[in-house]
C-alpha cells in the first residue's frame, strides 16, 4: 500500500500520510486508530507520527521498536530491577581490598553470594550489560523524541483557528449555547487570563503555556547529554581518580600531574567533640566512644619549576597553603584533593629501656627510628646497646642467624640487641610481645616501653572533565521536567457562527482549567462547561 | 538553655500529634454534615499543629546548631511534617474533606514510628557538616510529602473501587496493606509498652562481623539471637556479668542483625495475632469497614490528585534527591554518584516514577492502575527511608 497524502473531506487541507486529525480543521480523518493505545488523540495533536504510519522496511521496524513506549518502559524497568538487585550484597568496591572476590562472596553470603558473583552483580554498574541497557535507553529516548517531537512541533506551530464541529464535540470540555450579541467581552476576559488570542472570522483560538508541550523533549535532550557525559568517562584523560598516601611531614608528587605539582602534609589532625561543644550534646557525648568532629590535613601546595629537565631534582615553589577537611576539598586547575581517610597502622619509632636481673631500670630509655634505624645507643656511662639485627616484619630466624622479614613495612618489628657493659656483652632477640635470650644467663633485659606511629593522611586526587556535561545535562533535564510539569498548555476554541460552540483542551490539570474557564464563563453570564468525564461517570452510575 | 529548647520543641511535637488526633473527630463528622463549620474547625486544628511542628523544627535547629534532619528520628519526623504540608496544599487546592481522614493517620503513624528511634540531639560527624545537609534533606522530604499524597489518593480510590468482599488479588492486596498498618501499630505499641512502661531489657554479649565484642539490648524476649550470644547483666560502667535470660536458642551469623530481626519477628507475630482478633470481632475485612467512608470519594478527583501530586512531587524529588544529592556527594565524598545503596534506591525511586508517568501519559494507566502504582511508589519511599538505613550498611546508615 502506497502511503498517500490525505485531503480533508471537510476543508480540503492536504495532510501528510498517517495524520489522524486534519491539521487545519481538526476533523477526524482516521477513525481507525487504536483507542487502547492512544487514549487522547490530542496528545500529539492528531499529527502523523512516523512510527504509527510506516512499518514496511527493516528501518521502519527498528524505528518502531525503539520509539515504542512499551520498549522504553521495559528498558527503564530492566535497569531499575538490575539496580535493585545490585544492592542485595555489597558491590565489589566495598569489599576488603586484595581478597579474592569469588571466595569472599561465597564465604560471606553462601551459595547465593557465589551466584551473585558469577552473574556479575558484584560489579553491576560498570558491567557491559548494564552499559548496553543504558545505551538502548539512550537510543529509545532519541528515537521517541524525534518520532513524536517533530510532528507535534510542526502541528502546534501551524495551528489553524477554524475547527470542524466534530472537533469541538470531541473535546473533554465542551459547551454549545446560544450566541450572545457580543463575544468580545468573553474573549477579553480570557485574554486578561493571559491567553493569546487568534481570530479567523467568527472563530477564535485562545492559547497559553504551549511551552509545556515541549517539556518532555527538553528533558529528554538533557538526559541524552547526561548519558553522553557518563560515557565520556571511558576515554583516557577525561577522568582521574587516584589515592595519595601522605605521611606527616612528607612531600609527594601529585599523581598524573607529570611531576608538575607537589603537596606536603604538614600535619594531620583528628578532632573530637568535647563537653565544651555545648551542653545539648552532653548526653550523646557521655556515652562511650569519642565522636569525631573533624578530619583535617594541613597541606603546602608546590609547583615544580624544573619539570623540563628530565631526571633533575624537583625545584619546588610554594604556591598555597590549605587545610583540607571533609566537605572542604582543595582545588587547583581542574584537580581537587579530598580528605579521604587516614592510616596510623604503620610504626614510626619504638622506645626501649634496659633492666637488670633484679628489675631495676638502668640509665635512659632509647628510641629506634624504624624508617632509618641507628645501631648504637649509649644508655648510661658504662652501658651501651648495639642493635645487631632488625627485621621490620619478623618472620623467622634464618640459619645464619640473620632475621628474615616478611615485608619491608614495620608492622611486626623484631630486633637482636647486644648489651655491652665494658668488655662483656650479651645478646637477646626482642619481638614486640616476646623476648628470648640468645646468650645464656643474661644479666640485662631490654623491655619495650612504647611505640610511636606514623600518621598518614589518605587524600583522593580527582579530576573529572565529564562533570560539566553531566551537570548541564541534568540541569536541562530539570528545566524540561519543570516546564512540562508546572506549566499547563491550555487551549480554547470558540466558534460564533450560528450557535456559540466552545471547547477546551489542556495537556493536564483539567480540574484547574475547568475552574478557570467556569469562572470566566459564569461572570459573563454563560453556563458552566460540560465535562465528558463526569458525564461518563454519571452514565455508569445510572447503569 | 539549649537543652530547654530541645525539650520545649519535643513538647510542641507531642502537642501537634494530639491536635491531629483530636482533629480527626470534627473532620470525620464534617463528611456527613452540610455546613462548613466542622471542617473549618478541623483544618484550623491541623494548621495549628503544623505551625507547632514548624516551631519544633526551628527551635531544635537553634538548639543543636544544625538542621534537625541528621538522624532517623529527625528525618522521619520531617517526612511526617511534610505529609501534613502536602495535605494542607491538597486541601486548599481541591477542597476535599475526605482526604484528611486518610492523610492525617499516615502522618501520625510516621510520627509515632519516628519517635521509636533515639531522640537525643547529636553533634554532626564531619561528612554531614555542610549546608547541603539542610538543603538536600528538606527538598527530599518535601518531595516525599507531596508524592505521598498520590498514595493517599490511590488508597482512597482503591478502597472505593475494589469491592471489599471480592475474592480477588486486588482485594487481598488492599487488605494486606491494612494488615501491614495494623502490624506497624502493634510494633509501636509493644515497643512503647516493653521499653518505656515495663522497662524490659535483656543484654546479650556477642561478637560482630569484625570479631569485636558487642552488647545487644533486647527489649523483647529473644526468639532469635546472635551466634554464640551470652546472656549478661549490666553491672554499671563497662562491666557485665553472666546472667540468665530467656532465649529460644535460635542463632544467626553476625551478618544479620538478630536483635532487629527479633523485633521484626515479634511485630509480625503480634501484628498478625491482633489482625486476626480484629477480623474475628469484625467478621469482615478491614477494607469493608473503611468502605462507607471511601464511598463518598469522587473517583475522578482522587485520580486527578494522584496524578497531580506525582507531577508536582517528582521534579522536586529529582532536584533534591538526585541533583542536590550529587552536588553534595561530589563535595563530601569526591564523587557525585557512587551507587551506594541509598543512592541506588533514590535512583530506583526516580526510575519508578518515570515509569509511572510514561505508563500514565502514553499507555493510559489511569484510575485503578495508576492508584496501585502510586501506592507502590510510597512503599518504595518507605523502603528507601527505613529499610535501607537500617538493614544495609552504607554511607547513609546514620541511625
Amino acid at each position: 500500500m502506497e502511503l498517500k497524502e490525505i485531503k480533508c473531506e471537510s476543508c480540503g487541507h492536504i495532510n501528510p500520510p498517517g495524520t489522524q486529525l486534519c491539521q487545519s480543521c481538526g476533523k477526524m480523518i482516521d477513525s481507525d486508530y487504536d483507542q487502547n493505545k492512544i487514549k487522547d488523540l490530542m496528545r500529539y495533536d492528531g499529527s502523523a507520527v512516523r512510527s504509527k504510519t510506516r512499518s514496511k522496511s527493516i528501518f521502519d521496524r527498528i524505528w518502531i521498536f525503539f520509539t515504542s513506549v512499551k520498549v522504553g518502559v521495559s528498558i527503564i524497568l530492566a535497569i531499575t530491577v538490575a539496580a535493585a538487585i545490585g544492592t542485595i550484597f555489597p558491590q565489589e568496591y566495598y569489599i576488603p581490598i586484595g581478597v579474592d572476590p569469588g571466595e569472599h562472596y561465597q564465604e560471606n553470603y553462601g551459595t547465593l553470594g557465589y551466584l551473585y558473583y558469577s552473574m556479575g552483580f558484584h560489579n553491576l554498574y560498570s558491567s557491559w550489560w548494564f552499559l548496553v541497557l543504558n545505551g538502548l535507553l539512550a537510543l529509545s529516548i532519541i528515537a521517541a523524541s524525534i518520532d513524536r517531537g517533530i510532528p507535534l512541533f510542526k502541528s502546534l506551530s501551524r495551528q489553524h483557528v477554524k475547527k470542524h464541529g466534530s472537533f469541538f464535540r470531541r473535546q473533554r470540555l465542551f459547551l454549545n449555547t446560544e450566541r450572545p450579541a457580543d463575544t468580545s467581552s468573553l474573549i477579553d476576559a480570557f485574554s486578561r487570563k493571559r491567553y493569546k488570542v487568534r481570530q479567523d472570522g467568527d472563530s477564535y483560538l485562545l492559547e497559553k503555556g504551549r511551552l509545556s508541550r515541549y517539556g518532555p523533549y527538553i528533558n529528554h535532550m538533557g538526559l541524552i547529554l547526561l548519558l553522553f557525559g557518563s560515557m565520556l568517562r571511558f576515554f583516557p584523560g577525561m577522568y582521574v581518580d587516584e589515592i595519595l598516601y601522605l605521611k606527616e611531614g612528607e612531600t609527594e608528587e601529585i599523581p598524573t600531574t607529570q611531576g608538575q605539582y607537589y603537596v606536603k602534609n604538614e600535619r594531620f589532625v583528628i578532632d573530637t567533640y568535647d563537653k565544651e561543644d555545648g551542653e545539648v550534646f552532653q548526653q550523646a557525648l557521655s556515652e562511650g566512644s569519642d565522636l569525631v568532629s573533624n578530619f583535617q590535613t594541613d597541606i603546602v601546595f608546590y609547583k615544580n619549576n624544573s619539570t623540563d629537565i628530565a631526571g633533575s631534582s624537583p625545584d619546588l615553589e610554594e604556591i598555597d597553603e590549605y587545610s583540607i577537611r571533609v566537605n572542604h576539598p582543595f582545588s587547583f586547575g581542574s584537580y581537587e584533593l579530598y580528605q579521604s581517610s587516614y592510616d596510623n597502622s604503620q610504626l614510626k619509632a619504638m622506645t626501649f629501656r634496659v633492666e637488670d636481673s633484679s628489675g631495676n631500670t638502668i640509665g635512659d630509655n632509647f628510641t629506634i627510628n624504624l624508617d632509618n634505624p641507628e645501631s648504637q645507643f649509649a644508655v648510661s656511662e658504662d652501658i651501651s646497646v648495639n642493635m645487631r639485627a632488625y627485621s621490620p616484619d619478623f618472620l623467622e630466624v634464618a640459619d645464619n642467624g640473620t632475621l628474615v622479614s616478611a615485608t619491608p613495612v614495620p608492622t611486626n618489628p623484631a630486633f637482636v640487641f647486644e648489651v655491652i657493659n665494658g668488655q662483656e656483652s650479651e645478646l637477646s632477640l626482642l619481638q614486640i610481645m616476646n623476648s628470648t635470650d640468645i646468650t645464656a644467663n643474661n644479666e640485662y633485659n631490654i623491655r619495650f616501653v612504647g611505640a610511636e606511629e606514623h600518621v598518614a593522611s589518605v587524600l583522593t586526587v580527582k579530576k573529572d572533565y565529564t562533570i560539566p556535561f553531566i551537570a548541564t545535562g541534568f540541569v536541562i533535564f530539570l528545566i524540561g521536567l519543570s516546564v512540562g510539569s508546572y506549566i499547563n498548555h491550555r487551549r480554547i476554541w470558540i466558534r460564533a457562527d450560528g450557535d456559540l460552540m466552545f471547547a477546551a483542551h489542556t495537556n493536564k490539570n483539567y480540574f484547574g482549567m475547568k475552574r478557570e474557564i467556569n469562572e470566566v464563563l459564569e461572570s459573563n453570564g454563560f453556563e458552566a462547561v460540560n465535562d465528558k468525564l463526569d458525564e461518563e461517570d454519571n452514565d455508569k452510575n445510572k447503569e | 538553655m539549649a537543652s530547654q529548647l530541645v525539650s520545649i520543641s519535643s513538647t510542641l511535637l507531642y502537642a501537634a500529634f494530639i491536635l491531629y488526633l483530636i482533629a480527626m473527630l470534627p473532620l470525620a463528622a464534617s463528611i456527613k454534615s452540610k455546613s462548613d463549620k466542622l471542617v473549618k474547625i478541623a483544618i484550623t486544628m491541623v494548621i495549628t499543629g503544623f505551625v507547632l511542628q514548624l516551631t519544633y523544627f526551628i527551635l531544635r535547629w537553634i538548639a543543636q546548631g544544625h538542621a534537625p534532619v541528621s538522624n532517623m528520628y529527625e528525618f522521619i519526623t520531617m517526612f511526617a511534617i511534610m505529609i501534613i504540608g502536602g495535605y494542607l496544599i491538597t486541601y486548599f487546592y481541591f477542597r476535599t474533606k475526605l482526604f484528611g481522614l486518610f492523610a492525617l493517620p499516615v502522618s501520625m503513624l510516621l510520627m509515632a514510628y519516628g519517635s521509636m528511634f533515639s531522640r537525643e540531639v547529636e553533634p554532626l560527624i564531619p561528612a554531614l557538616q555542610s549546608n547541603w545537609l539542610a538543603i538536600h534533606v528538606i527538598t527530599v522530604t518535601l518531595a516525599y510529602g507531596i508524592l505521598s499524597m498520590s498514595a493517599v489518593a490511590g488508597l482512597i480510590y482503591l478502597l472505593k473501587a475494589v469491592p471489599a468482599d471480592e475474592k480477588s488479588w486486588r482485594a487481598r492486596f488492599l487488605e494486606a496493606i491494612m494488615a501491614g498498618i495494623v502490624t506497624v501499630l502493634v510494633f509501636i505499641a509493644t515497643t512503647v509498652l516493653m521499653q518505656n512502661v515495663i522497662g524490659y531489657q535483656d543484654d546479650f554479649l556477642y561478637q560482630d562481623k569484625q570479631g569485636q565484642n558487642q552488647i545487644a539490648e533486647y527489649h523483647l524476649p529473644s526468639l532469635i539471637n546472635f551466634e554464640g550470644a551470652v546472656p549478661v547483666e549490666h553491672m554499671g560502667e563497662n562491666n557485665y556479668e553472666e546472667a540468665n535470660h530467656f532465649h529460644s536458642g535460635i542463632e544467626l551469623p553476625p551478618l544479620i542483625d538478630s536483635q532487629k530481626l527479633n523485633t521484626v519477628l515479634w511485630s509480625f507475630l503480634l501484628g498478625l495475632m491482633v489482625y486476626g482478633i480484629i477480623r474475628l470481632i469484625l467478621r469482615k475485612r478491614i477494607i469493608a469497614v473503611l468502605k462507607p467512608w471511601s464511598n463518598r470519594a469522587d473517583l475522578n478527583l482522587m485520580d486527578e490528585i494522584g496524578y497531580r501530586s506525582v507531577i508536582i512531587g517528582f521534579p522536586i524529588f529529582a532536584l533534591g534527591g538526585i541533583f542536590f544529592a550529587s552536588i553534595w556527594a561530589q563535595i563530601a565524598w569526591s564523587r557525585f554518584w557512587g551507587w551506594d545503596p541509598k543512592e541506588t534506591w533514590a535512583f530506583i525511586t526516580f526510575m519508578f516514577y518515570t515509569i509511572f508517568l510514561h505508563l500514565r501519559l502514553n499507555r493510559g494507566y489511569e484510575g485503578e492502575k495508576s492508584a496501585w502504582l502510586a501506592i507502590i511508589g510510597f512503599l518504595l519511599i518507605l523502603f528507601n527511608l527505613i529499610a535501607i538505613n537500617l538493614l544495609v550498611a552504607g554511607l547513609h546508615s546514620y541511625a
